[in-house]
């Protein structure tokens, strides 16, 4: 009898199965078509990104990427964190570009608090923060490479030219991949001896090294004919979708903020935003490939014009007190436009904090954008967004 | 035509490219076979934590400083009013490698501070966790796991640099 009773409440607990949207279902499939998984432990989605594809032999009718399987929380860690010790969670959210990820959180804090980093930590912030956009857009020429096949630009973009620029942080802040280098008020530490000599042999290495990809990658015949004319995005469209960074800029669209809303001591160098025509999945390669060179000339003015000085605001303790308010700022990341929007109640950790992950304001395209093409274009036009999963889903 | 042309135009895109790797086929390897030759860590690398008890004053900054609870502490008030450090405990599975509380110690040279050990391995959970404890016969006793293996790291960093 006993038995027969647990029974019964079993049967009523049972709850019915969370559906979620991207779920596919047989019943929304026509004679021919099928639902095919890619993903999440596909190696082309650079971390653990699952697209559900509706097939119709080897062409896209329908794309539902699923994002979500990184989920650590960070919004919400940052409440029980100081201001402090929050920087070494923004080292984690786009891993690639971690110097990036501190300068626009710190900027929000200092917005917050009224203070403004001296003038040599904003020069030692502009070389730290173009060396980690070159490292990050390295990787991405190297795996983009890998997903169209080319095996060969990896190990020279990956495994040696961004292990100079690892090297480079190494000596600087003593770490290579998570640096919490760029601080409230300030950086962490100051140039050791023969950095600058350093930073300044890798400037033309890297200026000949793009020469070598451009042979081996830019315009062989066979990468040219796997990216050339597919996954365009048109402009209206990537601007309607909230598109930023060199995939909003290869769509055609001139907007960098470094140039349009110069934050810390942008407005002094001289550069070009890299901009591409069509906004096919070559341009998005492309505009990166410049913009590599973009940053190297912007490491060299600063080098150059690096002034003496402090290197933390006077005061400044690691743990701080904001006023009561809120602050948004936002930088150029290196996969588009990276905001922190913060929230202070006074006390000494954030009571809210939102990051505006440009990984994922750009992933939302790819639904729209895989509709029509073929299957093996899905790992180029995917690895040519350059989106961090780390970051899309924090 | 158009056939032919792009013949000749991949072969030399070809040639182009096995050019390189020409070139690199015969200049030296950037790669060292690792466990026989190591590369140089740079002195402010931050590898795993080491703490000396001789200069701790148990004030627990870095336990404070640290965001992820990774460094705990115990310590009793003597007869004089100061602090006694009773035991201090960092467990390495927590550890970000983040510096916060190598910046945090006033103690001069760091009583706590990243060392330039990278090769950290462990079999067991419990072996993240290294412990030092007074002990009660001999003073001192030492159960840091890196120190059970590696020699004690010296302190190049308190004279090298200035917290930032």
């Amino acid at each position: 009898m006993k038995t027969t009773d647990s029974n019964n409440v079993q049967n009523e607990r049972v709850t019915p199965p969370f559906r979620s949207p991207v779920t596919p279902d047989e019943g929304e499939l026509s004679e021919n078509e099928l639902w095919l998984n890619m993903g999440p432990q596909h190696p082309s989605t650079h971390g653990v990104l699952r697209v559900v594809l509706k097939m119709e032999g080897e062409i896209i009718r329908e794309a539902r990427p699923d994002v979500g399987y990184l989920h650590r929380g960070v919004e919400k860690l940052a409440e029980n964190r100081t201001y402090s010790q929050f920087n070494i969670l923004t080292d984690r959210n786009d891993y690639l570009a971690s110097m990036l990820n501190n300068w626009a959180y710190c900027l929000s804090v200092e917005k917050l608090l009224g203070v403004r980093a001296p003038e040599r930590a904003e020069y030692l912030r502009v070389i730290v923060g173009e060396l980690n956009r070159i490292a990050s857009h390295l990787v991405f020429i190297g795996t983009f490479g890998i997903d169209i096949g080319a095996f060969t630009p990896f190990l020279y973009a990956f495994g040696r030219e961004r292990e100079m620029v690892l090297d480079l942080f190494e000596r600087l802040c003593g770490a290579r991949l998570t640096y919490n280098y760029i601080r409230i008020g300030g950086v962490m530490a100051d140039l050791p001896d023969g950095w600058g000599d350093q930073a300044r042999s890798f400037i033309p290495h890297m200026r000949r090294c793009l020469k070598e990809y451009d042979d081996l990658l830019t315009y062989n015949p066979i990468f040219l004919d796997r990216t050339k004319g597919i996954g365009a995005i048109p402009k209206d469209k990537a601007v309607s979708y909230g598109l930023s960074g060199p995939n909003l800029r290869a769509s055609g669209v001139s907007t960098d903020l470094r140039k349009d809303e110069p934050y810390g001591i942008y407005d002094r160098f001289q550069f070009k935003p890299a901009v591409g025509t069509t906004g096919d999945t070559w341009d998005r390669y492309f505009v990166r490939r410049l913009e590599i060179e973009e940053s190297l000339n912007i490491v060299e003015q600063a080098l150059n014009s690096l002034p003496e000085g402090d290197i933390l605001a006077k005061g400044q303790r690691p743990t701080v007190r904001p006023p009561v308010g809120e602050s948004y700022a936002q930088i150029e990341g290196a996969r588009g436009w990276l905001g922190i929007y913060l929230v202070s109640d006074g006390t000494e950790r954030p009571y809210r904090l939102h990051v505006r992950g440009p990984s994922f304001i750009n992933l939302t395209i790819l639904q729209e954008m895989l509709k029509g093409w073929k299957i093996a274009d899905v790992v180029a036009i995917l690895g040519s967004l350059d989106v961090v999963l780390g970051e899309v889903d924090r | 035509m158009d056939y032919l042309s792009r013949i000749g135009s991949d072969a030399w895109a070809l040639f182009k490219g096995f050019r390189i790797t020409l070139k690199y086929l015969f200049s030296p390897a950037v790669t060292v076979q690792y466990p026989l030759q190591r590369l140089a860590v740079s002195p402010r690398f931050r590898g795993a934590l080491a703490f000396h008890e001789d200069t701790c004053i148990a004030c627990e900054m870095c336990v404070r400083a640290c965001p992820s609870r990774c460094i705990s502490l115990e310590a009793k008030r003597n007869d004089k009013g100061k602090k006694d450090l009773l035991w201090y405990r960092i467990d390495l599975s927590r550890c970000n490698f983040c510096r916060l509380c190598e910046e945090a110690c006033p103690t001069k040279p760091k009583s706590v501070h990243h060392s330039p050990h990278y090769e950290l391995l462990f079999g067991k959970r419990e072996d993240f966790v290294s412990e030092w404890r007074r002990g009660k016969s001999s003073g001192v006793t030492d159960s840091c796991v890196w120190r059970r293996y590696l020699p004690v790291p010296d302190r190049p960093r308190a004279k090298e640099e200035k917290p930032g």
